[in-house]
């Protein structure tokens, strides 16, 4: 795989990190949909009450 | 040409007036006095310490003052409408971008004889004039690459109610380049420069002063137009 | 039943494949023989990079065509892209900070690409914030505009000059090679990225496109008397 190989074994215990990236990921992913979602809504149903 | 001569009469009104007005000059100086004083107090006595963060303490109390000296500069042309009058004169306003940019420089260069003393003898630096000469020309690049975009986002922010906010937030950032090359040019004029790196540090400071000298003046053109 | 958008298709394909993408990323995919687990971080993380600076890319290109034509069609989507840009590259910092922490031991390294990312997202959240600001909206197009191609010009200045200062501690080295089982599902990723954020976008432009119908109604078309320049209600809820 890697050539370069560096002189260091394996990072253990990366399982932590991984779930955390993938689930900040998510969470910030969905927030930021939820969020312009109702936005979106609120402007726009201000628009049909005019 | 006269575009120049606009540029000249521009400049000469601005140093006018701030010669009229010494006190907010004098409180800008004494600003940044206080600033340079004070990262003394946060560091402690530890002369060691304080030495080596003498160029950083430098460049920001520039960069702190800049801002004062940057979002009064606007604010004194909407008094009476001034900017408006300005423009009807005709004055360019390409001609009215570097006018206000030059003497932004020129106000924030002034600062460079008095603050730069005060860190010498603050921070207990070894430095002979040859020395204090290469940091104000440091000093002045820094104080050009600060009022180029400096100009341009006090001219925005300059009639909004949170320009104290604004201008800050959009400027700091930006200058990120201005006050990395001019800190570390600057330590490595005080501190010697073994390895010769002083240059490209210099070219970078260069480099981005005339990106942004060229760039917001363009750009200024289209700010004023929809009436500042 | 209302008819699908287009963008309402491209957003559900983008989300369809992130989750493929980062099954395979997760579970298929060997572990890397350095980094070991750590390194299943890259489907989501390298994407995100890569398109955070596609989407900022696209915002300058909108910014330019706003300031050319005048037209609010594309200061929406200017928003639209800067304000994916600014959340992407938040994102992105923050898996960063992740990435960081087991294979350098810290939580924030100075490394080029990170610190240049979280510079770029501050100062693109000051237009954000300069836009809420500005009530009058040719002058906020015009503004936020020169603000976002001043800013844009700004992103090589600031990673060279970081690299630089970086270069005088210590050189870092991140993982560039990577095997063919590994492309598979960061392929996947980028492209399930680059969808979402084109959903985003569009989304973000309908809406700031509703707000600029909604100013063209409620204010006169006559310029507000100038020295009334006050800042909009907090829109936030």
């Amino acid at each position: 795989m890697n050539e370069m190989a560096m002189p260091e074994g394996v990072i253990g215990g990366g399982w932590t990190y991984v779930i955390a990236g993938y689930a900040i990921t998510a969470i910030v992913l969905a927030a930021y949909a939820w969020i312009l979602r109702r936005r979106l809504r609120r402007t726009e149903n201000a628009e049909d009450e005019r | 040409m006269r575009v120049l001569g606009q540029i000249a009469t521009l400049v000469r009104k601005d140093l006018l007036l701030e010669w009229r007005g010494r006190t907010r000059g004098l409180s800008v100086v004494l600003f940044g006095i206080v600033t340079l004083l004070l990262f003394s107090f946060a560091v402690g006595p530890d002369s060691a310490a304080l030495r080596a963060g003498a160029a950083g303490f430098l460049v920001l109390a520039l960069l702190l003052s800049s801002t004062l000296a940057l979002s009064e500069g606007f604010r004194l042309e909407h008094e009476n409408h001034a900017l408006e009058g300005l423009l009807l004169a005709p004055v360019e306003p390409m001609a009215l971008y570097y006018g206000k940019a030059l003497s932004n420089t020129l106000f924030l260069i002034l600062l460079a004889p008095i603050l730069t003393p005060v860190a010498v003898i603050l921070y207990a630096v070894d430095a002979g004039p040859a020395t204090l000469v290469q940091v104000i020309g440091l000093w002045a690049l820094a104080a050009a690459g600060l009022s180029a975009p400096g100009t341009l986002f006090a001219a925005m922010t300059s009639r909004l109610r949170s320009q104290d906010v604004l201008l800050p937030l959009l400027l700091f950032p930006l200058v990120v380049p201005v006050l990395l090359g001019s800190v570390k040019a600057i330590a490595l004029v005080l501190g010697g420069d073994p390895m010769g790196q002083l240059s490209s540090w210099t070219v970078l400071l260069g480099a981005f002063d005339v990106i942004y000298w060229t760039l917001s003046g363009v750009l200024f053109t289209h700010v004023v137009e929809e009436g500042v | 039943m209302k008819r699908l958008r287009w963008d309402a298709i491209i957003g559900l394909v983008g989300l369809l494949m992130l989750l493929v993408g980062s099954y395979i990323g997760l579970f298929a995919a060997p572990p890397e023989r350095h980094m070991g687990e750590v390194q299943r971080l890259m489907y989501v993380h390298v994407p995100t990079a890569w398109i955070s600076m596609l989407v900022l890319t696209a915002a300058f290109g909108f910014a330019i065509a706003s300031m050319w034509t005048g037209r609010p069609k594309w200061d929406a989507v200017m928003t639209g892209a800067t304000e994916t840009g600014v959340v992407l590259g938040a994102l992105l910092t923050v898996q960063g900070m992740i990435w960081a922490k087991p294979t350098w031991g810290v939580w924030w390294d100075w490394d080029v690409r990170l610190t240049t990312t979280l510079i770029m997202v501050l100062f693109f959240t000051g237009v954000l914030v300069l836009r809420s600001y500005v009530a009058e909206p040719e002058r906020r197009a015009t503004w936020s505009a020169v603000a976002v191609i001043v800013g844009y010009v700004d992103v090589p200045l600031v990673y060279f000059c970081v690299r630089w200062f970086r270069s005088l501690h210590q050189v870092q080295s991140s993982p560039e090679t990577v095997a063919s089982t590994m492309i598979t599902p960061l392929r996947i990723n980028a492209f399930a990225m680059l969808f979402l954020a084109i959903w985003f976008v569009a989304r973000r432009s309908r809406l700031e496109l509703a707000r600029l119908r909604r100013e063209s109604v409620a204010l006169p078309p006559r310029r507000a008397p100038r020295g009334t320049a006050v800042p909009e209600a907090p829109q936030e809820g």
